[in-house]
């Protein structure tokens, strides 16, 4: 072969193939909007830049499958989601989880104390500290973060901001009120439901575990509310002890960690966490922080797993 | 030192030392997957921009210099001509280090595009492809002044290779739109897997196939099993890998036309895959001892093993059913890391220990050194591997099975230490292999045998 075959022909075969596989798709795929589709603002787009810069797309895809279970799993990507991303932003790996509706998953300081330290907030999380971006930053990122979903997300979003104002005149109207107020959005059936499961050293072993690597951050180490990530949030996290003599049952407890407390930094954990784990979370919260436990006295036919 | 081979020996040097820094960026990005608190909150030390300077200074800090300088030195003696230009060479290597030092900045500062693979600025992408056509008109001019007529199959390799990256660089940093070098929407993804998937089938293999086509029959003294089978692998490389890299996005909204043309195609690789490694294993058929002999040999066909298990495991991974598992997860860091170090590192480590001696006139510094770099990087890319497709197993099924990634996240921990140890080794490998290096080329005395 001559230089000049090797050259023009590999040239000739590079241009055939860029004709075929990305000239023709990019001059047929459609960029009509899809029907969760909005511009994003300023502050939003100054966000993505941080986002971007800080290579978040390494850890964090925003493409959500058929196949998928996750966060966001309610709706699968279609290509009119992405037509104002410049670049988008798919990503190729989940160490952490996909971004795509992650928008009012969260309020907004539960998302000031993660940046901050994710590890406040996620004990187990590997995510990197990024207080380095300064508080400013930080809310700009968050405002990127929380437009994720378009207008799915500003749903959620409104939803968050409903229920933080109710829940912060809650809290502010003291603990009386405001467990009155918690347990009174828990449907009544569950509200009378004690825990099914008798509290064993084995159950606690497992609730404390538990505990560590999903509710430590917030509620702190003694269940005082007193967590690493208390002061970013507001309403604080709940002191258990003051839930004491209240009106408390397992049920409200399972009910509240399965489904979270919009609004406040409280998540959902229905995810997470299967049936048993949630119910042992809570005993071990109920014996430990609270010292009123109901556990085992549900009545109904003798389960097996009991002693 | 001679005169005519300072190009080769520049490019030895800057892949030696760029090494160092790309697997200490590895291995510090591995370190905060274990411990993410470890170096505290500091901006250039985050994970997000250790990622992209470790991937950048692999491929064109290590690799590609180290395969380069396999070429500059094969390609003055294939063509039995000097080359075009050693004053060329030598700016080429001096603006090369250059764009690295500014790469590395430009990214620890947070300065990127965003786009896996072509992060780098526009300053810097203006940097690269001038540094590619540079390389370009040294080696072609060289061909152009050949006394040798017939044209071997790795220069082949290196003149194609080297301008379908120019262009595929320049298309798919999207060269043209300076301030976001993307496209917009689903086009950017094809456009940028499409590149991404380029630069190793365009770029690291065609180089590193053409430096075993160099050195495998000079070490085994034996002629080239066939020219007939080179001359098929050649051409089938450049028509089946370029289709291939819609593959990347095979559970996004994209045409699935262009997604069954990129997992035909991919399929399609066993061809261009075999072709070479028949051709070449068949040329180092009895010739172990040779092999085993030469150390920059040994590299080289480890290389090609690597080759096998990268090739045959990426077309693996290009059928939808085991993407659903594979997809997202650290079964594909494994697979890119077996491919870069294991198949083009080895390469380019491997041309670099033919090279070194056969310029100086004089054995390695230490050929126990160069072995023991060789087992550490061995056992350390190997070991990856392992270890990253077992995390990626238990990701993948895991999540299939409806667990969330946090949950999952505690289970592959254990990996990512064992991942950060790994990366120790690599780590200092690249270290003895400087070392190595740079005794062999300015120190004269003092080897161990």
């Amino acid at each position: 072969m001559t230089p000049r075959i090797v050259v023009i022909g590999s040239l000739l075969i590079l241009a055939a193939v860029v004709l075929v596989v990305v000239a023709l798709p990019f001059y047929t795929v459609s960029d009509a909007p899809s029907e969760i589709y909005r511009q994003r603002t300023d502050e939003e787009l100054a966000g993505k830049q941080i986002y971007i810069a800080n290579g978040c797309v390494y850890c964090h895809s925003q493409s959500i499958r058929t196949i998928d279970w996750g966060l966001g799993a309610e709706r699968i990507a279609q290509s009119g989601d992405y037509i104002d991303d410049h670049p988008i932003l798919l990503g190729s790996a989940r160490t952490g989880p996909d971004l795509s509706q992650e928008g009012g998953e969260h309020p907004d300081d539960w998302h000031m104390a993660h940046f901050k330290n994710p590890r406040t907030t996620r004990p187990n999380s590997i995510m990197p500290p990024f207080l380095f971006l300064g508080e400013e930053n930080i809310k700009k990122l968050t405002a990127y973060v929380q437009s994720l979903g378009m207008i799915m997300a500003d749903k959620r979003i409104a939803r968050q901001r409903k229920w933080k104002e109710l829940s912060t005149a809650a809290f502010e109207a003291g603990p009386e009120v405001n467990v009155k107020w918690l347990h009174s959005h828990v449907p009544e059936p569950w509200q009378k439901i004690a825990n099914p499961y008798p509290t064993t050293p084995g159950a606690l072993a497992r609730g404390h575990k538990i505990y560590q690597d999903f509710c430590m951050g917030c509620h702190g180490p003694v269940g005082d509310g007193m967590g690493p990530a208390q002061p970013d949030l507001y309403p604080p996290p709940l002191n258990f002890t003051i839930l004491k003599d209240r009106g408390i049952s397992g049920g409200i407890l399972y009910y509240q960690i399965m489904n979270g407390i919009t609004g406040t930094a409280m998540p959902y954990f229905k995810k997470e966490l299967e049936s048993e784990k949630i119910w042992e979370v809570g005993d071990y919260v109920a014996v430990y922080f609270i010292n009123e436990s109901d556990a085992g006295q549900g009545g109904g036919i003798d389960a097996a797993f009991e002693n | 030192m001679s005169e005519n081979n300072k190009t080769a020996l520049g490019f030895c040097l800057t892949s030696s030392f760029w090494m160092v820094v790309a697997t200490l960026a590895g291995l510090l990005a591995a370190t905060k997957l274990v411990a993410p608190d470890l170096m505290g909150s500091i901006s250039w030390l985050t994970f997000g921009r250790l990622r992209p300077i470790h991937i950048n200074l692999v491929l064109f800090g290590f690799v590609t210099p180290g395969l380069l300088s396999a070429a500059f030195y094969y390609f003055p003696r294939l063509l039995k001509t000097d080359l075009f230009s050693e004053k060329l060479g030598v700016i080429t290597i001096v603006l090369w280090n250059i764009f690295l030092v500014f790469a590395t900045v430009t990214l620890g500062l947070g300065q990127t595009q965003g786009r896996e693979y072509a992060e780098m600025i526009w300053p810097v992408d203006i940097m690269v492809a001038v540094l590619f056509i540079m390389v370009f008109v040294n080696l072609t001019m060289t061909v152009a002044n050949r006394k040798e007529s017939l044209l071997y199959v790795s220069i082949w390799y290196v003149c194609a290779g080297i301008v379908l990256t120019a262009v595929t660089y320049a298309l798919g940093n999207v060269i043209w739109q300076p301030d976001t070098g993307a496209l917009k929407g689903i086009p950017d993804a094809i456009l940028l897997w499409f590149y991404g998937h380029n630069v190793f089938g365009l770029l690291l293999t065609p180089l590193s196939l053409g430096v075993a086509y160099y050195v495998i029959p000079r070490s085994c003294k034996t002629p080239l099993y066939s020219h007939t089978l080179s001359l098929l692998g050649f051409w089938s490389l450049l028509v089946v890998y370029t289709h291939i890299g819609t593959h990347h996005l095979l559970q996004v909204p994209v045409p699935t036309w262009l997604k069954v043309i990129s997992i035909v195609d991919s399929m399609g690789m066993v061809i261009p895959v075999m072709i070479f490694l028949i051709n070449i294993w068949y040329t180092a058929k009895g010739k172990f001892a040779e092999i085993h002999g030469d150390i920059g040999t040994k590299f080289i066909f480890v290389g090609t093993i690597m080759y096998f298990f990268v090739s045959i495991q990426g077309s693996m991974m290009a059928l939808p059913q085991v993407q659903r598992i594979t997809h997202f997860n650290n079964w594909v860091v494994g697979h890119a890391h077996i491919g870069v170090l294991g198949f083009a590192g080895m390469m380019a480590l491997g041309g670099m220990y033919y090279v070194v001696p056969h310029i100086t006139g004089r054995p390695l510094f230490s050929r126990l050194l160069a072995d023991l770099q060789y087992w550490l990087i061995l056992i350390g890319v190997i070991g990856f591997t392992v270890v990253l497709t077992i995390a990626g197993l238990i990701q993948g099924n895991g999540w299939l099975n409806g667990e969330t990634v946090y949950r999952i996240l505690a289970e592959i921990h254990v990996y990512n230490v064992i991942r950060a140890s790994l990366g120790v080794m690599i780590f200092f490998g690249a270290v003895i292999g400087l070392y190595n290096i740079l005794r062999s080329i300015f120190v004269r005395s003092g080897g161990v045998q």
